[in-house]
C-alpha cells in the first residue's frame, strides 16, 4: 500500500506552484493571489549530428 | 487596395496563447485591417488562407516557423507595421522574475508543493523527472506524452507517494487552487477523482451549485483508467482520500475504463474503502455492487446525475433543495421543448453540437445514443459515424472543438473562440438545422467573456436563420459558477438577451436538443429518460 502522507500533507498546505510552459497558466495562478514561479522553458535548439557527438562526448 | 504581407521567422517558437494575445495587439495597430501571428502548421496556413491573409512566403513556412500576417490599408507603411510587431515579439513580457532552470525556480519558491507542466509532450518526462525527484507533486497538462513516459512517471511517483495529475489533465483544484481550467467553487466534504477533465469541471460546479463543495478536485488524466496504466493514479488519489479527514464522500468521474482497471476500482472502494462512493463511468454498462459497498456505493450515468448523488449522500435536504431549484424539473424541460419545436419549419430535423469540452461532447453523444442513434462527429462513439471532415457537419452532428485537428498550433477553443463563431454561422446556413448546442466553459483558463466573444455569431446565425423563413433554436449550458472571474450569472443573462436558451446541466441540454429534433416533447419520455440518466442506481 502506497504511502499517501505526502498528498495528505500537500492538501492541508497553502499550494505553492512551479509553472513550466504556457505563461498564461502562471498569469491565471497570479490572478488567483497563489504564490507561483514561472520558468521561462525553451525545447533544446536542434544541434548538427556533429556538434551533438562533440558536446557529448565533453560533458 | 489593402495590401497583404507575410513574413516568417524561421525556428522561432512562442506558445499559442502568447501567439492569441499577439495577434490581438497587432490587430489594433493603425491601419491594420487584419493581423495574425501564428506558427506555421497546415491548420493555421489554411485558417489564414480563408481570412484572406496567406501569401506566397507564409505559405512556405514549416511548422517551427512563425509567420507574422498582416492586411493593411491602402497607402499604410507596413514594413513599419511589421516591425513594430516583432518589437512587441521580443519585448519582455511582464515585469516578473522569470527563471530559465526549473533548479533556480525552486531554490526561489521555498515550499514549492505543485508543478504545472505544459510544455509539448515529447520533453514532458525530462521536465517532470526532476521535480518528483525532489518530492513536488505534478499536474501534467501537455498532450502527447509517449505512454511509456506516462506509465514510468507514474510509477516513480507512486513509489514516492507522489501525485502525477496527467498527462492531457486539463483540470485540477487543490485546496480551492483552480489549477489550469477550473473554476471557482465552495469547499466541502466531496472529493472528486477524474479522468475526464470537463467531467471534473461539471461535477465540481454542480456540487457547488446545488449547496455543497468539494474537499479537492484531482485530474488523473484520460489514460489513468486504461490497462496500460493500471489506475495507478485514481487508485493513489482514493486511498488519500480515504485518509483525509475532511473528504466524506468520493466521487471517481471518467469515460468507462478498462475492465481489469474497473474491477480495481470497484474491488477497493469495497475492500479497504470505508467512505461513501459515487462512480461515473459515462457511457459504460452497469456493474454488480458488491454486497459489502451496499448503501456507500451509487452508480451514476452522467456528470448531472453524480453530482446530484454526491450531494444526496452530504444531506437529503440539500438534495431535495437542488432537485427542485438549480435542475429543471421534467414539466419545465417538456415547456421549453414544445415552445422551440412548436416554432420550426418543415424540414428543420437536425442538431449541431459545437463544443470545446472532451467530456462534454462525450457525455452527449452517450445520451444521443440513446435517444436519437447514432450522431457524426469527430470523435463518434461508433467508427462508422466519423464525420468525414470535421469541418463539415452532416445530419445530427455533434464537433469536439478541442481535438486536435482543430488546435493543432493554436489556442484551445475555451481561450480562442475563433473557430467556434465561424462554425456557428456555417451551420446557421443549413436549411436542415433546428438546434445549434454551444458548452460554454468558464472560471480561471478559459476565455474572459466566452458568451460575449460569441454573441455577434449568435445573433448572426439567428438572422440568416429568419431570412430564410426559419427560427434556430440556439441552447447553451454555462459551466461556471457566479465566483468564477466571469460570473456564470452575468454569461447566462447575456445568452439569454441574444435570445438563447439556457440549461443548468449538459446533460439537459443533450435532452431538450433531441426532444426538439424528434418532436418528442411527452412527459413520459423525459421522466424515463430522468430515471436512466439523473438518478443513480444503488
Amino acid at each position: 500500500m502506497s504511502n499517501v502522507e505526502k498528498i495528505l500533507e500537500l492538501f492541508r498546505s497553502e499550494v505553492k506552484i512551479v509553472n513550466v510552459g504556457l505563461e498564461y497558466f502562471y498569469k491565471e495562478l497570479k490572478k488567483q493571489g497563489v504564490q507561483a514561479v514561472h520558468v521561462m522553458w525553451q525545447p533544446r535548439p536542434k544541434l548538427e549530428k556533429d556538434l551533438e557527438e562533440i558536446l557529448d562526448k565533453i560533458l | 487596395m489593402p495590401t497583404v504581407r507575410n513574413v516568417v521567422k524561421k525556428n522561432f517558437f512562442r506558445d499559442s496563447v502568447q501567439l492569441l494575445h499577439l495577434s490581438e495587439e497587432a490587430k489594433k495597430l493603425p491601419g491594420v485591417i487584419d493581423a495574425a501571428v501564428v506558427m506555421g502548421t497546415e491548420l493555421n496556413k489554411e485558417l489564414l488562407e480563408k481570412q484572406g491573409l496567406l501569401t506566397r512566403e507564409g505559405r512556405e513556412a514549416g511548422e517551427n516557423d512563425m509567420i507574422i500576417a498582416v492586411k493593411a490599408v491602402d497607402g499604410a507603411d507596413i514594413e513599419e507595421i511589421i516591425s513594430k510587431i516583432e518589437e512587441m515579439l521580443t519585448a519582455p513580457t511582464a515585469a516578473e522574475t522569470y527563471y530559465y532552470s526549473i533548479e533556480s525556480a525552486i531554490e526561489h519558491l521555498p515550499g514549492a508543493n505543485l508543478a504545472l507542466v505544459s510544455v509539448p509532450g515529447q520533453y514532458a518526462k525530462e521536465v517532470v523527472k526532476p521535480f518528483l525527484e525532489r518530492g513536488i507533486h505534478v499536474h501534467l497538462f501537455s498532450d502527447h506524452v509517449p505512454l511509456e513516459d506516462e506509465i514510468e512517471l507514474k510509477r516513480f511517483a507512486a513509489e514516492r507517494g507522489l501525485l502525477v495529475m496527467g498527462p492531457e489533465a486539463g483540470t485540477s483544484i487543490i485546496n480551492g487552487v483552480a489549477v489550469a481550467f477550473a473554476n471557482v467553487v465552495n469547499r466541502g466534504p466531496i472529493g472528486i477523482v477524474a479522468a475526464a477533465g470537463t467531467g471534473l469541471q461539471e461535477v465540481s460546479v454542480l456540487i457547488s451549485r446545488a449547496g455543497s463543495g468539494i474537499t479537492h478536485g484531482i485530474g488523473v488524466g484520460g489514460r489513468d483508467i486504461k490497462s496500460a496504466v493500471g489506475g495507478i493514479m485514481t487508485l493513489l488519489s482514493m486511498r488519500a482520500f480515504e485518509a483525509d479527514p475532511d473528504t466524506q464522500v468520493i466521487t471517481i468521474v471518467s469515460k468507462p475504463p478498462s475492465p481489469d482497471v474497473q474491477d480495481k476500482i470497484i474491488n477497493f472502494i469495497a475492500n479497504e474503502g470505508k467512505k461513501k462512493y459515487v462512480t461515473c463511468f459515462i457511457g459504460g454498462k452497469d456493474y454488480e455492487i458488491p454486497p459489502v459497498a451496499k448503501g456507500r456505493l451509487v452508480q451514476t450515468r452522467t456528470l448531472h446525475a453524480a453530482a446530484l448523488e454526491a450531494v444526496r449522500m452530504v444531506s437529503e435536504d440539500l438534495y431535495k433543495e437542488a432537485v427542485k431549484k438549480v435542475f429543471l424539473p421534467p414539466e419545465e424541460v417538456v415547456k421549453i421543448a414544445e415552445a422551440e419545436t412548436s416554432k420550426l419549419s418543415e424540414g428543420q430535423k437536425y442538431l449541431r453540437g459545437l463544443f470545446t469540452g472532451g467530456t462534454l461532447t462525450y457525455e452527449s453523444l452517450v445520451i444521443f445514443q440513446e435517444l436519437l442513434g447514432d450522431v457524426w462527429s469527430n470523435t463518434p462513439l461508433n467508427k462508422d459515424y466519423q464525420l468525414p471532415d470535421p469541418w463539415k457537419s452532416k445530419e445530427n452532428s455533434v464537433v469536439d472543438l478541442g481535438e486536435e485537428e482543430f488546435t493543432a498550433g493554436r489556442a484551445h477553443p475555451m481561450i480562442d473562440p475563433t473557430i467556434r463563431v465561424q462554425r456557428i454561422v456555417e451551420e446557421a446556413k443549413d436549411p436542415e438545422v433546428a438546434v445549434l448546442m454551444l458548452d460554454m466553459v468558464i472560471g480561471y483558463g478559459s476565455h474572459p467573456d466566452p458568451a460575449g466573444a460569441h454573441l455577434d455569431a449568435i445573433r448572426k446565425a439567428k438572422e440568416i436563420a429568419k431570412e430564410g423563413g426559419r427560427h434556430l433554436v440556439v441552447l447553451a449550458h454555462v459551466l461556471g459558477t457566479d465566483e468564477d472571474p466571469q460570473n456564470a450569472a452575468e454569461q447566462e443573462r447575456k445568452l439569454r438577451e441574444a435570445g438563447v436558451i439556457v440549461l443548468p446541466t449538459n446533460a439537459l441540454m443533450a435532452l431538450t436538443a433531441a426532444m426538439i429534433v424528434t418532436g418528442r416533447t411527452d412527459e413520459a419520455l423525459v421522466k424515463s429518460f430522468y430515471e436512466k440518466f439523473l438518478v443513480g442506481r444503488r
